[in-house]
């Protein structure tokens, strides 16, 4: 008994004794004495001998109140020997910061001069990091939780490895300079300049929208990006939205490295308040409800000279606006939205303004942004497109549908071209028989001959002759569908809905179409009920004005009808619905899409 | 074991036996108790507070122009330079607190007059005491560091 509670008060002892230790002794403190022995070894005059004379190891820390919240670093109390020019060949944390001109340092009688004083502007500012911290890892803000690690230094445990390599060097410190130099082209931070450029050049800034820079509402606002997100999101975002937001519409656009970086050290300084302008000025600028002009608007009108026509000047501007690093243009492809080689002779002029000004008043599911760009350069671009007028050179069907119809369709006609994921709706399957196979060769050759209107299916019948489109669909049908061509029954089938389009029709019509549409059409009959993710091809927007309005009474009406064969939507005639209500479905259906919504 | 008299003996070394295990057991817990206090009593002075600092730069000597008396009202200090010889004085008043302006015989006092020669004595008013000289140094930079923790000897000065 004795024993144990001799055992046990020496255990207590020697245990409060470690921890005493542990607690009281800090990396920080063998710093600065070894700091205080090599600053006395370098020491010459006796005046600086005396200055350390008697010096013990003290917190160092600046309180620096001048740039938004006040902020403590206590960076110096390992860092001692940052302000001592003594230690430039010093290894950190005993070393000299390095001076430069660049950034204002001044060489005065052989001393340098800061610019930014560390007693003014602290360590945190530039460098971000966790100023209170005292040992290393929570000073540079390793612990995954922290929001600010040191930028261009510290990369965090729970990175992607294959992304934390590209965050590294001091570059990353520019969108800190840009806090407080927050005009435009500060020489300073040419990475930030470069992915402002860029922004712009990408087309970024058609679906983001940043204070003072950019409206685009089609994305989220990234004027505090940099204030959310580490660099590592930002990063990876870019490379793969869907990997770190899975239901981001952000297409993978196609960037080198060196473009990625500045893109992210450019986000990364959007960090809301400025600490140049006071919160008065920075609630002012929130509430101003002004469109900028983009940028990019500018950019490129100066580069473009008065004499240009208005086609060669449409080709300028689609270069300059972005245009490409989504669509395909000859040898230069977006990878994410259609070729425009020969865009003259799928669409018209009045389309492709229309198209420009809102890209959804054509395609209605399109996930184009409305770019907001001057109406004289959407005029010059549609002049240019009009020219891209070159039919199909003649090719065996093989090549025609490799040129024309693998990038969405894909190279085995699966409907998984490389841009079809930010199609909608999606290309047809064409390997899906069952579909394929139920309907007319006549209804075929018009969805390519014409296009479907309403959806990215251009119509072909300038560009390739009927031979060649009989061509291709041949092909299609020995690659992809590789069934016999059936022989349809005859349908009875009216031609127009019988069902007189009355108030009480679409009253009626509504009222089967909630109980018995829903599920995949969705309540708002946009195609997105609850099961549509399940299923493929997708159930269609029933309100795509232009694709409702150009379909025949007589398509419609068999398919609520008899189904669609090869697809989730089944017979319902079989399911108890008469004719008549048959007929108050299409007339609900059509009344969604009564105003004509194109050309406006 | 058996004989009476070698019976004795483990009883005569169980006695230390108990005191030392005793007296183990009274410094471990005498010792931990030690040591639970004083550190308690250490965190009672904060190694580190988030009042302005009372060390800090003030600028290279250059800025002092010899012969000059610069009173630095934001950091309570004033600087005066007299030939290569530099030292900071308090201008926080012994009196009540109020801050001393520099006058042309020393400083004085705007809230109750007290007075004081250019060294920082008192010659008149109801200020108790000198007003206190600060530690001034050179850091390794060429920058002046006043530390208004150590106050030095009246007549102190840093020569430059």
């Amino acid at each position: 008994m004795r024993l144990a509670l001799a055992v046990v008060s020496l255990v207590v002892l020697v245990g409060s004794g470690v921890v005493i230790v542990d607690q009281f002794h800090s990396q920080w403190q063998d710093h600065q004495k070894a700091y205080f022995n090599q600053a006395l070894g370098l020491a010459k005059t006796p005046a600086e001998r005396a200055a350390l004379d008697g010096r013990t190891p003290r917190l160092e820390q600046v309180i620096a109140t001048g740039f938004g919240d006040a902020r403590v670093d206590r960076c110096e109390s390992c860092h001692i020997a940052s302000d001592d020019p003594r230690f430039t060949q010093g290894k950190e944390p005993l070393r000299t910061h390095p001076y430069s001109a660049e950034m204002g340092d001044v060489l005065k009688d052989g001393r340098w001069e800061r610019r930014h004083k560390f007693t003014e502007f602290g360590c945190t500012a530039c460098h971000d990091g966790q100023g209170r911290g005292l040992d290393k890892a929570d000073a540079h803000g390793e612990e995954t939780e922290w929001p600010r690690p040191m930028s261009g230094y510290t990369t965090q445990a729970d990175w992607d490895k294959n992304i934390a390599g590209h965050l590294k060097g001091k570059e990353f410190l520019q969108a800190n300079c840009v806090r407080c130099h927050a005009d435009k082209d500060f020489a300073g931070a040419p990475e930030v300049a470069k992915g402002r450029a860029l922004f712009f050049k990408t087309g970024c800034f058609g679906c983001h929208r940043i204070e003072g820079i950019s409206s685009g509402t089609l994305g989220p606002d990234l004027s505090e990006e940099g204030k959310e997100r580490k660099v590592d999101y930002l990063w990876g975002h870019i490379v793969d939205p869907r990997a770190y937001t899975p239901t981001s519409i952000m297409p993978k656009f196609k960037l080198t490295d060196d473009e990625r970086k500045s893109l992210v050290i450019f986000l990364k300084s959007r960090q809301g308040v400025d600490y140049s302008s006071s919160a008065v000025a920075g609630y002012k600028l929130a509430g101003t409800t002004n469109k900028p002009v983009p940028e990019s608007a500018i950019a490129v009108e100066s580069t473009l000279s008065t004499s240009l026509t208005s086609a060669a000047r449409g080709e300028k501007l689609i270069e300059g606006y972005a245009c490409l690093s989504c669509h395909k243009l000859d040898d230069h492809d977006g990878g994410i939205s259609p070729d425009l080689s020969r865009e003259g002779l799928l669409r018209d002029e009045q389309w492709l303004t229309d198209h420009f000004k809102n890209p959804r008043s054509r395609v209605p599911d399109s996930d184009m942004p409305v770019f907001g760009l001057p109406e004289n350069d959407y005029r010059d671009m549609a002049a240019y497109l009009l020219t891209r007028n070159s039919p199909a050179p003649a090719a065996t069907p093989a090549e025609t549908y490799k040129n024309l119809c693998a990038r969405c369709h894909g190279e085995k006609g699966d409907g998984k071209g490389i841009n079809s994921t930010y199609i909608d709706p999606a290309p047809r399957d064409l390997t899906l028989a069952e579909f394929m196979a139920n309907k007319p060769e006549s209804r075929l050759i018009n969805s390519i001959q014409n296009g479907v209107p309403g959806t990215s299916m251009p119509p072909w019948s300038k560009v390739l002759t009927a031979d060649q489109t009989k061509g291709v669909l041949d092909y299609v049908w020995a690659s992809f569908v590789k069934t016999p061509h059936r022989q349809l029954k005859p349908r009875k089938i009216p031609d127009v809905n019988p069902v007189a389009m009355t108030p009480e029709s679409i009253h009626q019509g509504e009222a089967i179409y909630l109980q018995r549409c829903t599920g995949c059409h969705g309540r708002k009959a946009d195609g997105h009920g609850p099961n549509s993710l399940d299923i493929s091809p997708r159930p269609r927007n029933l309100r795509n004005a232009a694709f409702v309005q150009a379909t025949s009474d007589r398509r419609l009406l068999e398919s609520i009808t008899y189904g669609v064969e090869g697809t989730a939507m089944p017979s319902w005639i079989d399911y108890g619905l008469s004719q008549n209500q048959i007929g108050d479905i299409l007339n609900y259906i059509r009344s969604l899409n009564a105003e004509p919504k194109t050309g406006k | 074991m058996g004989a009476a008299p070698k019976a004795i003996e483990p009883a005569e070394t169980q006695v230390p036996r108990r005191q030392f295990l005793m007296w183990l057991s009274s410094v471990g817990v005498v010792g931990s108790a030690l040591a639970a206090i004083f550190s308690t009593f250490v965190f009672m002075k904060p190694r580190a507070t988030y009042g302005q600092p009372n060390r800090f730069r003030i600028g290279r000597p250059e800025e002092f122009p010899t012969g000059a008396r610069i009173a630095i009202d934001t950091k309570r200090v004033c600087i005066v330079r007299d030939g290569d010889k530099l030292a900071a004085i308090s201008t926080t008043c012994t009196h009540l607190g109020c801050i001393v302006a520099p006058s042309a015989t020393g400083f004085h006092c705007p809230c109750h007059g007290s007075q004081f020669d250019v060294d920082g004595n008192v010659t008149g008013g109801p200020a108790p005491k000198a007003l206190p000289w600060y530690l001034v140094t050179i850091t390794p930079s060429g920058e002046l560091e006043v530390d208004k923790d150590t106050e030095i000897q009246m007549g102190t000065y840093l020569s430059v």
